[in-house]
């Protein structure tokens, strides 16, 4: 059965993509399994759509690269389950949007692509395989007043401290107990987007906190499947728990047998990081 | 010389079918009836206060198309900017009952509702009308 979904396009009126951005909405409004969120009324009334953001799954479709949709979930807080860009999905498609809206093929075009993508990332959310370990068990080792802690095992590490760990053809990736340290406070989780495809050690996204802003360096290639929302309220996670709770992207590989080769298993990161904390003088 | 100094702002038109010929109506003022005339403005854009919307509407006069009566583009017009220069509620053309029905994609539109549109276009331009008079 399908999760319930709602839909917050930004239904701008003065470019096309807008306009396209509430056609597509509307299309997904069709489905039983999908309600329509106004962003105007939301803004003003949002007591109105409690229930419904409380219930179901929010999809914000965002018509050019001002992103109203985002900004305005972003300043309500809401938590963003999937997000398409109408111009981006154009471009992709090299098809210009202009300022007139008409029924022509190329918008159809546009508006069925959105919706395919839309559809997709719910589909491969929902084919996520990742089966998370019963607990996982920990070295450490101090320096100075810091303790820093790595898995025992079935965790890899990039040479930027990210960490992958596999479960079949899925895995997770996220920071280590190093990089949270570093950064203190975390206060922001900026994901990549869900159907993303990424080599290995392209960025994968960032993470911000009082003191900084590190880029997550992915140590494996594949396609974003789905993100941790639940560090959109709750991103001191990272800190709490970062190589658990506060994982930051689920992946599926492409092929890990060959990534593997460029990282550290968990006895070598512990070698490693021991190494580079003396050197750097944490 | 108007010089596109008058604006005008639609509702969002996700809730109802008033909002959509509210949407429709605007178009047809920018591309049919004020060609060149009028700057739209995009009340999404307005309420994140990003691109200049809010302080248009603090400088020349604005008018507001509504849906419903709700009233969304006016009120935010007004939280926003300044009073509206002139409103169009939709409901009191096309009767709050048919205004609160579902919104529609522009494919499913029949000819009722092309005459409610051009019912909405033709009193926002008789208001746009009135203030470009006075200018």
């Amino acid at each position: 059965m399908s999760e319930l979904r709602c839909v917050l396009p930004c239904n701008g009126l003065d470019k096309c993509a807008g306009d396209l951005s509430r056609r597509a909405a509307l299309e997904l409004a069709q489905s039983e399994n999908a309600a329509l969120i106004c962003p105007v009324l939301l803004n003003q009334n949002r007591s109105r759509y409690e229930k419904v953001l409380a219930d179901a799954n929010l999809t914000v479709i965002d018509g050019c690269n001002t992103r109203c949709a985002s900004k305005l979930a972003g300043d309500l807080e809401l938590s963003i389950n999937d997000k398409v860009n109408v111009s981006e999905v154009a471009k992709a498609l090299e098809i210009k949007l202009g300022v007139d809206i008409q029924e022509s093929d190329d918008n159809r075009a546009v508006v069925q692509a959105v919706l395919a993508k839309i559809n997709s990332s719910a589909a491969d959310q929902a084919e996520s395989e990742f089966i998370e370990p019963e607990a996982v068990e920990y070295n450490s080792f101090s320096h100075g007043k810091f303790i820093f802690k790595v898995p025992q095992n079935n965790y890899f590490f990039n040479e930027n401290d990210c960490w992958v760990t596999v479960s079949g053809k899925m895995a997770r990736v996220g920071v280590s107990d190093y990089v949270q340290q570093n950064l203190s406070d975390i206060l922001y989780v900026d994901p990549p987007e869900i159907g993303d495809e990424f080599e290995q050690f392209d960025d994968l996204g960032s993470i911000e906190s009082s003191k900084a802003v590190f880029e997550i360096v992915s140590p494996v290639s594949g396609t974003v499947v789905a993100v941790n929302t639940s560090l959109n309220d709750a991103p001191e996670q990272v800190n709490e728990s970062p190589y658990e709770k506060g994982w930051l992207v689920e992946v599926k590989l492409r092929d890990f047998s060959e990534d593997q080769d460029l990282l550290h298993d968990c006895p070598a990161y512990f070698e490693f990081l021991q190494r580079k904390v003396t050197e750097i003088d944490v | 010389m108007i010089n596109n100094k008058i604006g005008i702002i639609s509702c969002s038109g996700e809730e109802c079918l008033g909002g959509t010929i509210s949407r429709l109506a605007v178009r047809k003022m920018m591309e049919e009836l004020k060609p060149g005339m009028v700057s739209t403005l995009c009340l999404p854009l307005f309420i994140a206060g990003d691109g200049g919307e809010r302080e248009f509407a603090e400088k020349y006069p604005t008018i507001a198309i509504d849906g419903c009566s709700k009233c969304c583009a006016k009120r935010a017009i007004e939280k926003y900017s300044n009073q509206v220069a002139g409103s169009v509620d939709v409901a009191k053309i096309i009767g709050e009952a048919k205004a609160l029905e579902k919104p529609l994609s522009t494919r499913h539109l029949t000819d009722e509702h092309k005459e409610f549109i051009e019912q909405t276009a033709s009193k926002t331009c008789q208001i746009f009308d009135e203030i470009a008079a006075k200018q």
